[in-house]
């Protein structure tokens, strides 16, 4: 998908070097995302794929470049102070309040939100219905497929933009992960940019509108699905063969 | 011994104190649920709290009933003092430091309701109070009141963990702590807002044993233990745990005055726990987060 068509990406990042504590696994780091896109994130492990995604919610100490979304600087910003500004962040373990009811976790999702908590419930339920009549269930006692619905749907209650998701399909089987990526795709039919780091990189490139290849914290290659999987030395290095 | 005999001398004052075992397991459940560490300071917090309502009572001549609302609300403001005081700064450093943490500021609490309360035995009211009897069944009105107030309490607080929007942040904060800060959720107000409830229910639990017994500067460190047993034996992190914990132990001290020597009542909640822990870790509902 072209920028130019719809007036810029919504998220850049340029040049972001970070990390925990004092060692740095980001080292300039360059990624755009645009509006309605889905974009990969891919690698080998240790490639800093989740860090990137962290160090975009603020979840981790970005040391150098800068983050934009929508035009503002969100470098450094807390991450509650993102979620506010329309990124939603769904992390890769621990993503729902497993002893909450399904309906008290979108509505943790919504907690910065004073107005508009019904609707904002409505369009969650719409885009996952098999969550209506799981509302009044512990968000522990679902399906592992059922419960990304709830993580997206918490991260989904403030409307983001854009959603980062760490490795959604993590630990599921492949009839999951097929679903999760049509989870995905009906996230974006409703207008929301999707940004995801994905472990299993044929699938994701696949099914991603573009993606980055990172290794060792650095940028390695990016371009659209198809196109990274026919590149034999991407794909030999970094993407399993 | 005939049932209504067993149901006068150790049922009815087992319940009692089972309730206010109760109240204290409430808080400790709390705190080990939102804030996760095991909190020393809860029985002297009970003692500062009934002193408090002593206080009032004796400066200014109010009901002790009356008295407790205002001795409840001292004893939240104090809780959250502490907290920011003594436990904020450790937020981030292993639990253990917090635990020792809150050791000392039992200590403290305690040297500060001995210097100004004094060392000796007080009591909310003079005198002996006779029970009512109903249909044989003996029970004194302030022992009835006591079972009344706990009950609303515990009303009250499930309403409010269940019902509203910060009840639930505390759940949630308790459930998945990372979750709820990536959630938008004022980590640092729900903790306040904890602190106050549980300077709510210590306050409450002092209070309780106070007029049902009498107010001495160790009577909440002596409570520990048992409020310890109660929030385990119940499962830790389960409110409706911390009060069956709390009746089991109360009801079995008092029942237990039949066959041991009254010396090792307080005995009998460390025996509780100790089976309990071999037996079943988790508690009697398995225990969770809140």
């Amino acid at each position: 998908m072209s920028h130019t068509q719809t007036g810029g990406p919504i998220l850049s990042v340029a040049g972001v070097s970070g990390g925990y504590g004092g060692a740095d696994i980001l080292h300039g780091i360059d990624m755009t995302v645009g509006p309605h896109e889905i974009v990969g994130i891919v690698g080998p492990n240790g490639a800093g794929k989740s860090t990137a995604l962290k160090a975009i919610f603020g979840l981790v100490q970005v040391r150098g470049g800068a983050i934009r979304f929508e035009n503002r600087d969100i470098t450094g910003w807390a991450p509650n102070r993102i979620v506010r500004c329309g990124i939603g962040y769904v992390p890769q373990v621990d993503n729902v309040f497993r002893e909450m009811t399904v309906a008290e976790n979108l509505e943790m999702g919504a907690f910065l939100r004073r107005h508009g908590l019904d609707e904002a419930l409505e369009r969650v339920y719409t885009l996952f219905p098999d969550l209506v009549e799981k509302r009044r269930k512990a968000a522990g006692s679902l399906s592992g497929g059922q419960r990304q619905m709830v993580a997206f749907g918490r991260a989904l209650m403030l409307d983001p933009q854009l959603l980062l998701l760490d490795e959604p399909t993590a630990g599921l089987s492949p009839r999951y992960r097929e679903q999760i990526f049509q989870i995905v795709r009906d996230v974006r039919a409703a207008g929301v940019a999707v940004l995801l780091v994905e472990q299993h990189a044929k699938q994701a490139l696949a099914f991603c509108d573009r993606a980055y290849v990172l290794a060792s914290g650095r940028n390695r290659a990016e371009g659209t699905g198809p196109g990274l999987v026919a590149d034999r030395e991407i794909a030999q290095m970094f993407l399993g063969g | 011994m005939d049932l209504l005999s067993f149901v006068n001398f150790y049922l009815i004052p087992g319940i009692v104190l089972g309730a206010i075992y109760a109240l204290g397991a409430i808080g400790i459940t709390l705190v080990f649920g939102v804030l996760r560490f095991a909190h020393l300071a809860h029985g002297d917090m009970a003692t500062l709290g009934a002193f408090l309502a002593l206080a009032l009572v004796t400066g200014l001549g109010l009901n002790p009933w009356v008295a407790l609302p205002f001795a409840m609300a001292a004893t939240a403001v104090i809780a959250v003092t502490l907290h920011w005081l003594f436990y904020e700064h450790l937020r981030r450093r292993s639990a253990i430091l917090t635990v020792i943490a809150s050791l000392g500021v039992a200590l403290m609490l305690r040297a500060v309701v001995q210097v100004i309360w004094g060392a000796d035995s007080q009591s909310y009211v003079g005198g002996i109070t006779r029970p009512e009897s109903y249909f044989g069944i003996r029970i004194k009105d302030r022992e009835l009141w006591t079972l009344g107030a706990t009950v609303a309490l515990v009303i009250g607080l499930q309403l409010f963990l269940t019902f509203t929007r910060w009840g639930k942040a505390m759940r949630a904060m308790s459930d998945n702590p990372d979750l709820a800060r990536l959630s938008g959720i004022d980590t640092r107000l729900t903790t306040a807002l904890t602190w106050t409830i549980i300077g709510l229910l210590c306050a409450a639990a002092g209070f309780f044993l106070g007029i049902n017994t009498e107010l001495k500067p160790l009577m909440g460190w002596y409570m520990l233990l048992p409020m310890f047993a109660a929030a385990i034996l119940g499962g830790v992190g389960r409110i409706e745990g911390a009060i069956l914990g709390g009746m089991v132990i109360g009801i079995a001290e008092e029942c237990s005055v039949r066959f041991l020597p009254a010396e090792y009542k307080s005995a009998l909640a460390f025996v509780i726990l100790l089976i309990m822990l071999a037996v079943r870790p988790t508690g009697l509902l398995r225990g969770k987060v809140l």
